[in-house]
């Protein structure tokens, strides 16, 4: 089974944790590897995270050790900006066809030296993300004018506004799906007030506003004014176990909030901190231990069993306005909070953006792989699977690459 | 001392422009240890380190690589060389353009002095590197799973689909752990013999497949490829060798002794008493109340056990559907987390389960003389205190730590975490442990579902045939680091004194004290394993008389390069 050179290559559709460790495992087993991303980098979200709970240290380093290895492995092929178009049956397999959307800069021949960025008139030029490897610029299509003026300063000639589509034609025996999950969009449940002010935020943009190596060097400010909040409300189940929208827990969102409130505090204890939970759901190794260490940080993270009632703007937009019943003392309250997270709208990115458009697999009713449905559908891991915090993700991906060979066998 | 080859990267003036790379160049050709200085615009441009590596002598020089960060593009140049045949060990990175010149563009003068001692360091570094002697090893063909529970059945099934023999060791009589206590597994209602029974057919299609029950590990040596284990089954004892281990102990149930009157009045049991009883078709209950968290989250076990939660909502629906009952389910926080379970949830909540939430300072309290009568809780979400008539009272306690994982974690040198469960490799490998070739599923590493026990089987399993495909296994292959590891730790017999420092300090359990003959008497000394070294240079910093090094980056390169820094 190892020595399988006659084996159709494997497509992984995603180079989050999930697809990176089931490429590497896949080619520990000696299988040829087509590895699929639509970033221009690999890593997913978790290369997007300042921290990573319980251990508390950053998400790049153990992620980016596993990049590495993708890239050095011969049996891995790697395409980046690409989406799956196209998938067809053929016996013992798929014809799949990948197109590549290639960005303005080149992004393998971008030095990172900045001078692009720097004559840029319209500020369309902007690095990646922070931990992106190696480093490089994107041009925001729809800032860039096109007016010619940094291709002539780029050093290495990777600035292009005519980079064609690519598009390749590819066989392969099977499709591990690994694609994770995208935000869902908060506006139409209105008591959040997404949207309505700019210190109401989703976690994942607070994550990336705080982060250590982001646009405050991790100071802890508010958008609307760049002044420390004095309180931050962090508002869990936003738009999950919520009928209206996500009706699932999205089972990484306790967690993820308090790690935020913990960092918030090592940074700025005199920040308070207010989580609103529904259920505090801590099931991992040491995170009911970690819970437990935020509360009793020196001035402590505050818990309230809480859904909101209605979170507004003030009249003058200095702050929000939130609005609760604190079951657990049956009182209603109106309080004033600096900054407002919102945790909890996480969703499969199979699940089609416009309602009505064909998902390329089987899908359930919440929008996750229905691995029973169909052929195609029987391998995904990570979030496209079920909600999934990493190590969860990883033993999806261990677990599919198992079954997608020992079934090849079958099949063979 | 062999002469050092020099390639200087200008990085289309990104360094150059604050640190004089032609002034560089002069300065380092005056040095004896350098034969040649090649600046360049972009080493990274494509097939230039080729084109570059092709012109050198390969077999003899050393290169000095001075380019940008590893993490922008120095390493791809580090892996460019060693494409041409020109190995890591015999290569230094210096950083001068995110490390130099750009953090400290505003002040030439300093900048060039630091790329200076930078390029010292580096020649220091470079002429003190030699290179570890690897060693190999053909990996034993046979896997070794201990319990038989559905982790360790899902392990062996995975591996025996694979063409891989699997002996399996099992403490008791029969397969299935803890989930054969069980009447029926949620979410989809199956029975454990439903769950087990297509492992089980898969191991027995593997011709050479074996489960050993009443089974006891008595030693174990060896390392990755080649563990070497003793173990008896009921009377006889029994030695193999194997290419790799799984563990797949599982936990144990929690006996609540003084919680909530358990063990004193007639009706309080547990949830597993529950279970048999379903088994029997023996449960007696029209009223039962769940409590949950008994003995979980609470200062001895600071944990939440997972499986507590929708194993009460089953049965608690169970009572409701089968026995034509009420259920109460008094909680906490409900753990029901992700989408399957939410929906379990909600689908209970509609069959008439009643959810009870109390806070853990104010507990329910059980009432009745020598049975059950009533349960007296505080509802923490209205405020109210309720008296349920019950007739039964189930308590949901938590799995704890197997009586073997300490002594397994023995004889494996594995870590344990404070509850007592394996611990993993964190964050991105949650079957692997630190010792290479023995992994960890189920309930031994953490409190599981069955389901998500035989997932995490798979998973070792997947591991376990990834270690054991090459045909052989070499020492420099077991890195957890991209490219080849770091070497290995290695010992100078004639200057160890035998005190067994390193020993003590190896976090690998690599290294182990030897007798030695010296002239007429004995000696102690220490010896590495290269299979289980990771060359972390813990015993380096302990040893009394330099006897171990890592000649990659020995204890002369490290203290040269560090006088030139302060120098």
């Amino acid at each position: 089974m190892t020595e399988s050179g006659s084996h159709k290559p494997v497509l992984v559709v995603g180079g989050g944790v999930a697809g990176l460790i089931a490429a590497l495992d896949l080619a520990a087993l000696g299988r040829e590897v087509e590895l699929v991303d639509s970033a221009p980098r690999l890593g997913g979200q978790v290369a997007k995270l300042d921290k990573i709970y319980p251990g508390d240290h950053c998400a790049f380093c153990p992620l980016w050790t596993e990049i590495k290895r993708v890239e050095e492995n011969e049996n891995i092929r790697i395409y980046l900006t690409s989406n799956v178009t196209t998938i067809n049956p053929e016996p013992e397999g798929y014809t799949v066809t990948i197109t590549g959307e290639p960005g303005w800069i080149d992004e393998s021949l971008c030095v990172f030296c900045g001078r692009c960025r720097d004559i840029c008139p319209e500020q369309a030029i902007r690095p990646l993300w922070e931990h992106a490897s190696p480093p490089s610029f994107f041009i925001d299509k729809t800032q860039c004018t096109q007016c010619g003026t940094c291709p002539a300063v780029c050093p290495t000639d990777a600035i292009d506004t005519r980079r064609p589509s690519v598009y390749v034609v590819l066989s392969v025996a099977d499709i591990v799906w690994a694609t994770g999950f995208r935000e869902a969009d908060l506006t139409p449940l209105a008591e959040f007030g997404y949207g309505s002010h700019r210190d109401i935020m989703t976690s994942l943009e607070f994550e990336k506003w705080t982060a250590e190596s982001g646009p405050n060097q991790g100071r802890i400010l508010r958008r609307s004014d760049k002044q420390p909040p004095r309180s931050i409300a962090f508002i869990q189940c936003a738009g999950a176990r919520d009928l209206r929208l996500l009706p699932y827990c999205s089972g990484v969102c306790c967690m993820h909030a308090l790690k935020q409130a913990q960092w918030v505090k090592r940074r700025s204890p005199e920040i308070d901190c207010t989580i609103f939970y529904t259920d505090l759901r801590t099931i991992g190794r040491d995170y009911y231990d970690y819970g437990l260490k935020s509360l009793h940080m020196a001035t402590g993270v505050n818990l309230v069993r809480a859904r909101p009632g209605f979170i507004r703007p003030m009249p003058d937009g200095s702050a929000l306005a939130l609005n609760y019943e604190d079951t657990e003392a049956q009182k209603i309250r109106l309080e004033r909070f600096d900054l407002v997270v919102l945790n909890g709208n996480l969703r499969p990115s199979l699940v089609p953006s416009s309602p009505g458009a064909p998902a390329p697999v089987a899908l359930d009713g919440d929008g996750f792989v229905d691995r029973a449905g169909d052929d195609v559908s029987r391998f995904a891991c990570g979030f496209s699977r079920e909600p999934a915090d990493i190590a969860e993700a990883v033993l999806h991906a261990s677990s599919s690459v198992m079954q997608c060979v020992t079934r090849e066998k079958g099949r063979g | 001392m062999k002469q050092s080859t020099v390639f200087l990267c200008t990085c289309y003036d990104e360094i150059d422009r604050v640190v004089d790379c032609e002034a560089l160049r002069t300065r380092l050709l005056k040095d004896p240890r350098v034969a040649s200085v090649t600046v360049d615009e972009a080493l990274c441009r494509e097939g230039r380190m080729t084109g570059l590596a092709e012109s050198m002598n390969k077999h003899d020089e050393s290169v000095l690589v001075a380019a940008c960060s590893p993490l922008a593009r120095g390493d791809r140049l580090l892996q460019d060389l060693a494409k041409e045949g020109i190995p890591a060990s015999r290569v230094q990175l210096v950083d001068l353009r995110e490390g130099c010149s750009w953090i400290h563009a505003n002040d030439g003068p300093e900048a060039e002095k630091k790329a200076v001692d930078l390029l010292e360091m580096g020649l220091i570094s470079l002429h003190n590197k030699e290179a570890s002697a690897d060693v190999t090893v053909k990996p034993a063909g046979r896997v070794l799973v201990i319990g038989a529970g559905p982790a360790g059945l899902a392990a062996a099934a995975a591996l025996a689909r694979c063409g891989i023999a699997v002996t399996i060791l099992e403490r008791g009589a029969e397969p299935g752990g803890t989930l054969g206590l069980i009447s029926k597994i949620y979410p989809d209602d199956i029975t454990p013999a439903e769950r087990l029974g297509p492992l089980r057919e898969a191991i027995e299609a593997h011709p050479d497949s074996t489960l050993r029950p009443r089974a006891n590990i008595v030693s174990v040596s060896g390392y990755a490829g080649n563990f070497r284990v003793r173990y008896t089954s009921g009377d006889r004892e029994y030695k193999e060798t194997f290419g790799a281990v799984i563990l797949a102990t599982g936990g144990r149930i929690f006996l609540p002794k003084g919680h909530y009157r358990y063990g004193e009045l007639k009706k309080v049991i547990t949830q597993m008493e529950l279970e048999g009883r379903f088994k029997k078709n023996l449960v007696e209950g029209k009223k039962a109340v769940f409590i949950q968290c008994v003995g979980a989250r609470c200062d001895e076990r600071p944990y939440c056990a997972t499986t507590c939660c929708p194993a009460s909502i089953k049965n608690a629906m169970r009572i409701i559907e089968e026995e034509e009952g009420q259920a109460w389910i008094l909680h906490r926080d409900i753990m029901t987390p992700g989408n399957v379970l939410e929906s379990y949830y909600r689908r209970s909540m509609a069959m008439g389960v009643q959810f009870i939430r109390f806070s853990p300072e104010d507990p329910p309290k059980v009432k009745g003389i020598d049975t059950v009568e009533s349960v007296e809780v505080r509802d923490s979400i209205s405020g109210v205190t309720r008296t349920i008539p019950a007739d039964l009272v189930v308590l949901s306690t938590p799995l704890v730590a197997g009586v073997d994982t300490p002594v397994l974690a023995v004889h494996f040198g594995l870590q344990l975490d404070s509850y007592g469960f394996f611990r993993e490799i964190y964050p991105l490998h949650p079957v692997e442990t630190r010792i290479d070739g023995v992994f960890i599923c189920g309930s031994a590493r953490w409190p599981v579902s069955s389901e998500q026990a035989a997932l995490q089987g798979e998973a070792a399993a997947m591991k376990a045939v990834g270690l054991l495909a090459g045909k052989t296994l070499a020492a420099s292959e077991l890195s957890r680091v991209p490219g080849p590891k770091l070497g290995h730790a290695r010992a100078d017999n004639d200057s160890c004194s035998g005190c067994g420092n390193c020993a003590a300090v190896c976090p690998f359990d690599a290294i182990r004290l030897q007798r030695r003959r010296d002239g007429g008497t004995f000696r102690m000394v220490s010896r590495v394993n290269k299979f289980r070294c990771k060359a972390c240079g813990s015993c380096l910093s302990v040893c009394p008389n330099g006897t171990m090094q890592i000649p990659e980056a020995s204890t002369r390169s490290i203290f040269g390069m560090i006088e030139k820094a302060f120098s």
